[in-house]
């Protein structure tokens, strides 16, 4: 996946609160461009900023937060957007129209006293769409994720399963046809079985509507069944950004070297992410050098005072390590798959056999 | 299943005003010396002044008229008789002090008190709607503090001190409104808008001083909207992009106020009983003022009659608020057909 066609660009994005005991800085400085049609995953664990970096894509990080910085939309035609720029007005229009997302809620993401109906006439509605042609639409949607159009529309959310819910609010995401569908966590209160089918569902829907999918997670195997790049947070930025290939065989930055190594098995889903020594950042401090360095064992004074930029490994892969092509001996990986295999394409599928 | 919890419920509201009545019948058999012994006495002293003299069997007769009671009969005899005039018959007994029968003096003064309760609940429940969803809006402004300070205050003030620092200001010291009455001397009863100007000045002091007292319901609502303002459903419909018009509406206000519903049908209760102080205050000659008067001179039928007909509203608020709850909340009426 080449960055040639950028859909969703992201400039020195800071997401900040403020806070009785200072400023929180929740994304500092975050860059990342987003390919027009290609499945990112973003991973990392809660509090890294992951979640408030997705967010800032629709401009809707929770109040108080503010975004600062360049979020920009690449439409497939007509003008660039600076996503960050619009005015309330323009915002409710973008939102849901061009990039929509689901996220964690999902299971009370239904206004409870209206039926499953309403949530999507209401949202054509004030998208000012024409009612009868979103509607059929809509059923087609429910029919392409495994729900019965005329049971589901009549129903409120308390009478459908989890799964459903989830299904069902994916269905609502793609009723305005936007080309991005950002994911946060999407699949988290799901059990295994609901979560694969949601996975595979994302995939045909993908290819079905020409969609650009953000999927944000802590599940590092789940992401590798469904991404095509996948980029890593660690203390609000990201750390290591490369194709799934690039960062299952030829990890590079010793955080995502450490995530893989407390992953043993990738066809084992994670509840949560498995803590890696060391305590967690706090968003208040100002981390002077490399972010990882506290906990880092490849640290070096260098490392305490600069702050490491992002460094090419490859045409698709970059770290932001000054040592990344040391990382592979320094940090181990236990379970780590020796080879990458021969053809390369298969390895988001099934990288985690070995 | 929705049909046998139709049954319940009436059955059990039946039954609770079935036991009101009966308690109300319990209440004249202890009342001190008993209003049947009161009665004889009042009956015979008016007698001593004029010449002609009643025998015992006429006061009999005249007791029993007024209370429907038949004070020599055994107990049983005299419940059931009670019971069937009250419940066959609708006959309340006679008030005391003049011809009229309870039931006609009841139906003449309620629906006078059921305009300023119900314009009363109206405004301070709308009020308190609105302040309550702006003061969530708002939370944590200085709007926000000084509303709930004022709302706090304005609650545990008693809606009678309310009512009458309005007589004083309004009505006394600038005379914007009357002092009592429903409508103005000379003014013809109709249709006609003189008529209908005057009842609204008359009613305009009661309802404002009554509608106090649902003040306290702007918290609950403050609280509700800033509990449905976290909800995941509401980040959600900012996600689509709504309206702010719906998201107000269909979302922070609908399902802010469900859980007051319930209330708001007990709250006819808690104005009803407060119309006795209010229309008393405000001489508004209503039911309120009618359990009043009945009070200072012991008018014990009216009394009765009137606490059975204020039972009997509350009860049937209460049967229409659980009846019709499930048609607002679709998870308690399909709660009830799925589990
Ligand atoms: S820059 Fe230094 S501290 Fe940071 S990850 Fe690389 S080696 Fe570790």
């Amino acid at each position: 996946m080449s960055n040639s066609d950028t859909i969703v660009e992201v400039r020195d994005l800071n997401v900040t609160f403020e806070m009785n005991r200072g400023q929180s800085r929740v994304v500092r400085d975050a860059d990342l461009d987003v390919a027009r049609n290609e499945t990112l995953g973003i991973i990392g664990e809660s509090g890294s900023g992951k979640s408030m970096l997705a967010s800032s894509f629709l401009n809707a990080v929770v109040e108080p937060g503010v975004s600062t910085g360049e979020v920009t939309y690449h439409p497939d035609d007509g003008e660039p957007v600076s996503v960050l720029d619009l005015s309330e007005s323009e915002l409710n229009r973008f939102r849901w129209e061009e990039i929509a997302m689901v996220f964690q809620g999902a299971m009370s993401s239904f206004n409870p006293v209206t039926t499953i109906r309403t949530h999507f006439r209401e949202t054509l509605q004030d998208h000012n769409r024409d009612i009868p042609a979103g509607m059929d639409r809509a059923r087609e949607l429910l029919e392409s994720v495994y729900l019965d159009p005329d049971r589901i529309l009549d129903s409120y959310a308390h009478e459908l399963s989890g799964g459903m819910k989830q299904r069902a609010l994916i269905a609502l995401s793609l009723v305005l046809e936007p080309d991005v569908l950002v994911l946060d966590e999407p699949t988290a209160a799901l059990d295994l079985l609901m979560q694969r089918s949601i996975v595979t569902l994302l995939r045909d829907l993908q290819a079905e509507y020409d969609l650009t999918l953000v999927f944000i997670t802590h599940d590092l195997p789940l992401l590798t069944k469904l991404a095509d790049r996948i980029a890593v947070m660690y203390a609000f930025n990201i750390v290591e950004i490369g194709t799934t290939d690039d960062l299952l065989y030829n990890a590079s930055h010793p955080y995502t070297r450490a995530l893989l190594d407390t992953t043993p098995d990738l066809n084992v889903p994670v509840e949560e992410m498995n803590i890696i020594e060391g305590s967690k950042p706090d968003p208040v401090d100002h981390i002077p050098g490399c972010s990882y360095h506290p906990r880092c064992p490849m640290a070096d004074e260098r490392c305490r005072s600069d702050d490491p930029p992002m460094m090419t490994v490859s045409n698709s892969h970059e770290s932001a390590c000054f040592y990344y092509d040391e990382a592979d001996d320094a940090v181990t990986i236990s379970a780590a798959p020796e080879t990458r295999p021969a053809s390369g394409q298969s390895a988001a599928t099934d990288g985690g056999e070995n | 299943m929705q049909g046998n919890y139709l049954a319940k419920r009436i059955g059990q509201a039946l039954l609770t005003f079935f036991a009101t009545v009966t308690l109300t019948f319990v209440l004249y058999q202890m009342m001190p010396g008993g209003p049947e012994q009161a009665l004889r006495n009042q009956i015979l002293s008016q007698q001593m002044g004029s010449s002609n003299t009643i025998n015992p069997e006429q006061i009999e007769q005249l007791v029993e008229n007024y209370t429907n009671l038949e004070s020599d009969a055994p107990i049983y005899v005299q419940y059931y008789q009670y019971m069937s005039s009250v419940f066959l018959e609708f006959d309340l007994g006679e008030s005391l002090y003049s011809e009229d029968t309870v039931t006609s003096l009841l139906a003449e003064r309620l629906p006078w008190s059921m305009l300023i309760s119900v314009y009363a609940m109206v405004i301070g429940y709308s009020v308190s709607i609105v302040l309550g969803a702006v003061m969530a809006f708002k939370e944590k402004s200085r709007f926000d503090s000084v509303s709930s300070v004022v709302v706090i205050g304005l609650n545990s003030t008693p809606y009678y001190v309310a009512g009458i620092l309005f007589i004083f200001f309004f009505s006394i010291r600038n005379n914007v409104f009357p002092t009592g009455g429903r409508y103005g001397l000379g003014i013809e009863p109709g249709f006609n808008p003189a008529f209908m100007q005057s009842i609204a000045l008359h009613a305009a002091l009661p309802i404002l001083s009554m509608s106090v007292l649902g003040l306290g319901t702007a918290l609950t609502m403050r609280g509700n909207s800033v509990r449905v303002l976290g909800e995941d459903y509401l980040r959600v419909a900012e996600l689509r992009g709504l309206r702010n018009s719906r998201i107000a509406t269909q979302y922070v206000g609908r399902n802010a106020i469900l859980p007051m519903y319930t209330q708001f049908m007990i709250g006819i209760a808690g104005v009803l009983s407060s119309s006795v102080i209010v229309e008393e205050i405000f001489s508004y000659p209503g039911v309120g003022l009618l359990v009043y008067d009945a009070i200072q001179v012991r008018n014990y039928p009216v009394l009765m009659g009137s606490l059975i007909v204020f039972t009997l509203v509350t009860i049937v608020a209460i049967l229409i608020a659980d009846l019709t709850y499930g048609f607002i909340d679709p998870r308690i009426s399909s709660g009830g057909n799925n589990e």
